[in-house]
């Protein structure tokens, strides 16, 4: 085992978290307090900013512009984006992860070519369409259909809760080809051009929290796409999906991280300025072990998330449960640190003039998003019962 | 960054764990019901090798990283050792043992550490005092030289290994005033006049291993078993906390996957309501969170034996919040553990309700779970 990160590493964390301080923290509350029509001019400047980092290629290819680089300076780099502003997180990693990643793996060189310079110049934006109203753990049941029709396929059907969907550029759709296949063969992934013929997004949602970063449905009315729309193979959608979600869980997690270490950072200085019964208040235990707890709980996540990053670089055997087991943690325990963070903060923390009441609005995300911590839960459990039998 | 082991450390873990399935495990559960610690259990851990590993083998062991001495760990917990002997195991191998090899003499070396190491001597640590747990530089042991000698007087507590013990490092003061700064090593022997253990505490958990008080009633201490340098003692108990944050934690990394496999294995056979209980999520659930925990502890556990392995100076925000996750995380998963089991899950027959009290203690030895919280505040409060 090695838990040194290498001298790379340590530059991409400080030269990311430098620059999300000075570019992109300063732009977060205004994001989050903007309104819809506000929303999409703003997060597109932000995911510019970082494309110019090359935050957005960080995860793909050079031969498209990208770094290539592992899954752990991935997640490093993800934390410093986070702690800056986790909407601009779920933006680019919609674009560039969600969207970018099924790209890399299933895409022809055609489909590569032509989206992922884009998406990782931040000149494209991409969305990942799998959940539906009545499809969301349980996302084998999804209704959309896709019917072929002599080289076009027709798609009807309705996205639900996609991030990104009202300022993408392109979605990938899943849909059902041939339902009595079930998920395993009959599911079919489409790139879905905006302003395809029948394709649309719908009014903004309203959210608790990630306001900066949009959300939308994604209304497919007999669609028409081009047969060279379809992104790896017919019937291979579900798998597709399964697999970009075991990125997208680390993901999560990963964004959940970021949050704690903001919340981490801001409770732990506004301690020891705010000053009750003549001392700072970190000088109260009530006080001090919340914030201990905060870094036994932040620390732990950290390490969690980049075994499951070092389990997918290597494709380890157990790396579907450890992205689990990362997600679970740093969802749950960033929830708890973003309230502990209130909490410090007193009343303070309750107005949005401090960081912490957006970041606990922001948390809440995390036990839901990329699949929910019950189904994180069942699958882990899932395995375990496999490996165990009696 | 990497999170694999070796083959030959992935061997070396098979070994231990099939050894000690075969040959520890059956005796166990008397040894623990009894609160006996078992002679025989302790050879076969001196046989396996596993008394001696960190040192060199010209003095009887085979030279392992602290990575591996956690991987034996680990794997004897996972076979389903009881903590108790792997907690005699650790205060005598990691508390006494390397004190004496890392602040030592030659001498002292060449006579002490061959017979710890193979496990024909019992050693233990003397810290802890009464008046002097969690604040141990408090401790008012004294030791005064006359006449060429070291005279000790003073009574320590919560021993390990005290009752069974051959040799303890006994930490006193040559000057109260001092503080710690005054604190002082020093090896001492069953034999010596004036040196006497306790009756052994009944104990919650962790039964098999000894505890008991040490007492030093004008002990005569031969000058040349004073360890190190007079004043350093209290920086040797520091250089113990990283043995104490990795391999004395990793039975527990350990356990907690033994607690994973019965209880997957306890939720498929017991039927109610006409399905197994593993059907119904509550339970799924439940064997979801101690796989959780169980991850968390081996990653926060690992992290001090890399740092000590690397030689960087004791990390105290690495240490502590390996303690914490450990104990206060690991006793939810034994608690989720025993439910699992329902009421045979309380009952002594059944293989997890050990590790629920024996756990209970990974948050008060060696210091309290509010003691790793203390020390982060302090830390955060200069960060």
């Amino acid at each position: 085992m090695n838990y040194d990160l290498t001298p790379e590493q340590l530059s991409i964390k400080d030269n990311f978290t430098k620059f999300c301080t000075k570019e992109i923290e300063p732009r977060a509350a205004l994001l989050d307090e903007a309104s819809h029509e506000e929303v999409p001019g703003l997060i597109k400047e932000n995911i510019k900013k970082m494309a110019g980092i090359g935050y957005l290629g960080i995860g793909h290819e050079e031969a498209y512009g990208g770094t290539n680089l592992d899954l752990i300076s991935q997640a490093i780099a993800g934390e410093a984006v986070a702690a800056a502003c986790a909407s601009t997180f779920l933006s680019c990693g919609a674009s560039s992860g969600l969207f970018g990643m099924p790209l890399r793996l299933f895409g022809s060189e055609e489909q590569k070519k032509k989206y992922l310079p884009g998406i990782i110049k931040g000149e494209i934006i991409g969305c990942f369409g799998l959940t539906e109203p009545e499809a969301g753990s349980d996302a084998a049941s999804i209704k959309t259909t896709a019917v072929k029709d002599g080289d076009r396929w027709i798609l009807n059907g309705t996205k639900t809760f996609i991030t990104n969907a009202n300022i993408a550029d392109v979605a990938i759709i899943f849909a059902y080809n041939d339902r009595a296949k079930g998920p395993g063969g009959g599911v079919t992934c489409f790139l879905v051009e905006k302003g395809a013929k029948g394709f649309r997004a719908g009014k903004p949602f309203n959210k608790m929290g990630f306001r900066g970063s949009p959300t939308a449905e994604l209304i497919l009315e007999d669609c028409e796409v081009p047969d060279s729309a379809v992104l790896g193979t017919v019937g291979s959608g579900f798998i597709h999906a399964m697999m970009t979600l075991e990125y997208g869980r680390i993901g999560m997690a990963t964004v959940c991280l970021g949050i704690a270490s903001k919340c981490l950072e801001l409770a732990n200085k506004y301690s020891k300025e705010r000053v009750v019964f003549g001392k700072p208040i970190n000088r109260f235990q009530d006080i001090s072990f919340k914030l201990a707890d905060m870094l036994i709980m932040s620390d732990t996540a950290r390490l969690l998330i980049y075994q499951a990053a070092w389990a997918k670089q290597i494709n380890h055997p157990e790396s579907a449960v450890l992205a689990s087991v990362a997600k679970v943690w740093a969802s749950e325990t960033g929830k708890q640190i973003s309230d502990l963070a209130v909490q410090i903060h007193g009343g303070y923390g309750y107005m949005k003039e401090y960081p912490v009441e957006r970041l606990y609005r922001d948390a809440r995300l995390g036990e839901i998003g990329e699949g929910a911590s019950e189904i994180q839960r069942i699958l882990i459990a899932k395995d375990l019962l496999r490996k165990h039998a009696a | 960054m990497e999170f694999g082991f070796t083959e030959e450390q992935l061997m070396f873990r098979d070994s231990v764990y099939k050894f000690a399935k075969k040959e520890i495990v059956p005796l166990v559960e008397e040894a623990d019901l009894k609160s006996e610690f078992s002679m025989e259990v302790w050879r076969k851990l001196g046989e396996m090798g596993i008394l001696g590993l960190p040192f060199p083998e010209e003095l009887g062991g085979s030279g392992a990283s602290v990575e591996t001495c956690c991987l034996a760990g680990e794997a004897l917990g996972h076979a389903g050792v009881d903590q108790g002997h792997l907690l005699a195991l650790g205060a005598h191998t990691y508390l006494c043992a390397d004190t004496i090899f890392k602040h030592g003499s030659p001498d002292q070396l060449k006579k002490y550490i061959p017979k710890l190491a193979g496990g024909e001597w019992i050693g233990c640590m003397g810290l802890t005092e009464p008046g002097a747990g969690s604040d141990a530089a408090s401790i008012t042991t004294a030791a005064v030289k006359k006449d060429g000698k070291w005279i000790l007087n003073g009574t320590k507590t919560f021993i390990t290994n005290a009752p069974v013990c051959n040799v303890c490092v006994v930490y006193a003061t040559v000057d109260k005033a001092l503080k710690h700064k005054g604190i002082t090593a020093f090896i001492v022997e069953r034999g010596f006049p004036g040196f006497s253990t306790g009756a052994p505490f009944h104990k919650m958990g962790v039964r098999a291993s000894t505890t008991s008080e040490v007492i030093l009633d004008n002990c005569e201490v031969p000058e040349e078993n004073l360890l190190g340098e007079v004043g350093k003692g209290f920086e040797y108990t520091h250089e113990t906390l990283s043995w104490d944050r990795s391999s004395l934690l990793a039975p527990f990394v350990g356990a907690l996957q033994f607690a994973i496999e019965v209880c997957s294995k306890y939720s498929q056979e017991r039927v109610q309501f006409g399905r197994p209980i593993n059907a119904f999520q509550a339970i799924q659930h439940k064997l979801a969170d101690i796989k959780i925990i169980k991850e968390a502890a081996k990653m926060v556990v690992y992290r001090v034996a890399h740092d000590k392995d690397s030689g960087k100076p004791l990390n105290h925000l690495h240490t502590s919040v390996a303690k914490s996750v450990v104990g206060d995380y690991g006793i939810k998963a034994a608690s989720d553990a025993v439910q699992i089991f329902g009421g045979y899950g309380f009952i002594h027959e059944y293989p997890i309700e050990r590790f629920l009290r024996d756990v209970k203690l990974a948050q008060i030895g060696g210091g309290t779970s509010e003691m790793q919280k203390f020390i982060i505040s302090r830390i955060l409060s200069f960060m």
